[in-house]
């Protein structure tokens, strides 16, 4: 072990001894190239919810970036760790590309450094470990197993770091019969029974259409780091928190996996219909599709009178909501009928203020399209240094305790390899030039 | 206004101007009839994250009781506010029921207190006022009933379902649960930022932004290269094969993202010519030929059982795995090794069984849940622990309706 290392890592022993927290950095407003942070200067350390929180990013492809990304959003420095070369996988998926950066991997690494580090050799653990000493959080998604044989696992870096909180995002989880199964969001989907619930009423199971899985998984792991970031403002200490897709998709069944565990009642296939509220589905327009929702019998009657069907609201067969379920085939098919008669457009004029809940199938084109998406700043734009001018979908939530300020761009890989080794681990210019001649650590050459 | 509450109301904003921040509480244990808290005592005060936190939870159908039931997952007190008689409108929604409660209500409201308070009458208003008023964050109702339309409306529909076929609906309400799993981050955000700045924060999340912005990849290839999306059924626009196929009884998803894992899926269904042939050889070419391969793939497939081809392709490196009903999720030992068959005692339901939380910690142990409520459980309760009223004050409220306590319990 290094001389530095060992000297490291009684620094950090001697600061948790004496209960001294290192959570709160208030002194750090780095500045790198190319780039603005934030647009606010460094008195306004307290701007965000997570100013001064640095996390060590070790994640790849969707679930983890997702979650840091947020976490970037909130304020926190996140650090990207990625393998020289190639880097993300995730870099390389395309078509589309913007120049040479693929869309996927622009949509979910804003707000992030990347510095390139080989893990397997020796020197460059050495990085990662020392980078953890300084660091609140570290993600990672590697298979269950695999950091710790690099000296890297929660149990190796919480003796050097007791505070680290270490979320590890896996596809099954860290222990278990299937611990060692690498995790994708269309297996998870499978296994958990996402698509066995999803396709058309008589047809076979699909995907959602976007990995949900990977996404409730980073959304699970974003919340967890927070809030042992707040158990550690008590205790002192971090944790080692488990994420995973099988847990985060079958907790997200609610109340489909409790009808089978208190009722023993199967699940099937509802196309875009509901099982227990009719009408409550798509149907077919003269030109696309719209979604309506009459949750209850007034607004029932009220559908009615907007399709001009008077007899069908005075239908006995149709009065409650228990009498439309029981006979949906007959109403649905008289809907369904009815729509096809107008454009969506027409429709959705037609039921404005009416009361009942109505939605077009919206292609991507018109969700961009739509005043409210823009007005939630779901569209941000933003300058990339090769790229140039790209655009990804926005946060998702706003605070009133603080504006929403300007993303920095997604990194190109290792652009920030020697600002953090020299300004966040101190290292000497001659160390790091070693660094970079053993190929333990790597540096954009462009950027 | 009450002359109680413009006392509290001073109070507070003395607590405020002096800095005095009222987050953390640690000599809080209530006990209530007919359960036992956590099953750890008092004194393990720091247990849990959000121990100490309390929230007043006026959230009703999914997004926001599913994000409150998380924050009480890590320990918070969440008091639920519901309207006196019917309550949360998912407590009339079944079949099915366990006794009288119904499985979607208990799905997503284990860990709370049901206060039964009528918001619309005056005091009402005011007993809410004041339980706001000792700093607890609170979320804000939300019209039912919304998941279906902003699925729609965000693109979710668009990109789900067969890939010559309608639009389709998320199996579960994932938009609902997506809002409601940011929304229990941005409180946690809020707190932490809270112990910075000892303000709060209106947080707004919604529907349709929690669904736009997880349209990510999706998304952002319409923003920077104007190209639409379409949907796929189970496949992958862009890796073959990376798919369900059926079997003779069922069906598997396969997920073979590069070409040694495509050479291994050739050799496991015994196709060795396909891995050899040109046409197939890289993913790009894979992609191209998409349609040819998958008809040779998907013949093969049926030829045996899921059972079989998942026996076949353990250890092979390949991921892959069955399309599960719920009951074989449930059987499925990772899925009990991982907690989530979560079983506790109701009042009057008697055993119920729900998911259960999807993350572990090692810094704190899972503990018992508390059983969801029945309607306006802890009304006097909360009045005379939380708020301090005395017994005449709790007897007026409750003749005059503007709150009401369960009678059963």
């Amino acid at each position: 072990m290094s001389e530095s290392f060992r000297a490291l890592r009684s620094i950090m022993r001697a600061r948790y001894r004496s209960g001294f927290r290192v959570l709160i950095r208030r002194n750090q407003a780095p500045k790198y190239p190319g780039s603005r942070r934030w647009g606010s200067d460094a008195n306004s350390e307290s701007a965000r919810p997570l100013d001064g929180v640095r996390v060590l990013d070790l994640t790849r492809v969707l679930a983890g970036p997702f979650a840091t990304m947020i976490l970037g959003d909130l304020g926190a420095e996140v650090i990207k760790v990625e393998r020289p070369g190639g880097g993300d996988d995730t870099r390389t998926w395309g078509p589309p590309f913007v120049a040479s950066e693929s869309v996927y991997f622009l949509s979910v690494n804003r707000n992030k450094k990347s510095i390139a580090v080989d893990l397997k050799h020796r020197r460059g653990a050495e990085v990662i470990q020392q980078l953890a000493g300084v660091c609140d959080v570290l993600m990672e998604n590697f298979l269950p197993g695999n950091l710790p044989q690099l000296g890297l696992g929660y149990a190796e870096l919480s003796r050097i770091n007791p505070g680290l909180v270490y979320c590890s995002v896996s596809g099954y989880g860290q222990t278990g019969p299937q611990a060692r199964s690498p995790g994708y969001d269309s297996i998870a989907s499978a296994v958990s029974g996402m698509m066995h619930i999803t396709g058309p009423e008589d047809g076979e199971p699909v995907r959602p259409g976007v990995a949900m899985t990977d996404l409730a998984t980073g959304l699970y792991a974003h919340g967890a780091v927070m809030a042992a970031l707040l158990h550690r403002q008590k205790t002192g200490r971090g944790s080692h928190i488990d994420c995973n897709l099988l847990s985060a998709q079958v907790s997200c069944l609610s109340h489909i996996a409790a009808n089978y565990l208190n009722a023993g009642k199967e699940a099937k296939r509802w196309g875009t219909a509901h099982e227990s509220i009719v009408p409550y589905q798509g149907f077919r327009t003269r030109d696309g599709h719209l979604v309506l929702a009459a949750a209850n019998d007034r607004q029932f009657v009220t559908v009615c009178q907007v399709l001009e069907l008077q007899d069908l609201a005075a239908d006995p067969n149709y009065r409650t909501n228990q009498l439309r379920v029981q006979n949906r085939k007959q109403l649905l098919q008289i809907l369904s009928q009815r729509f096809l008669q107008q454009s969506s457009a027409d429709w959705l004029r037609r039921f404005q203020g009416s009361g009942v809940p109505v939605g077009p199938i919206n292609s991507i084109q018109e969700v961009f399209s739509e005043p409210q998406v823009k007005h939630n700043g779901l569209i941000q734009e933003m300058e990339h240094p090769t790229a140039g001018r790209i655009t990804v979908p926005g946060p998702a939530v706003r605070f009133s305790s603080f504006p929403p300020s300007g993303p920095t761009p997604p990194p190109l890989i290792g652009q920030h390899t020697i600002q953090v080794l020299r300004d966040t681990l101190s290292y000497s210019d001659d160390v790091i030039k070693e660094l970079l001649e053993s190929r333990a650590v790597a540096q954009n050459e462009v950027f």
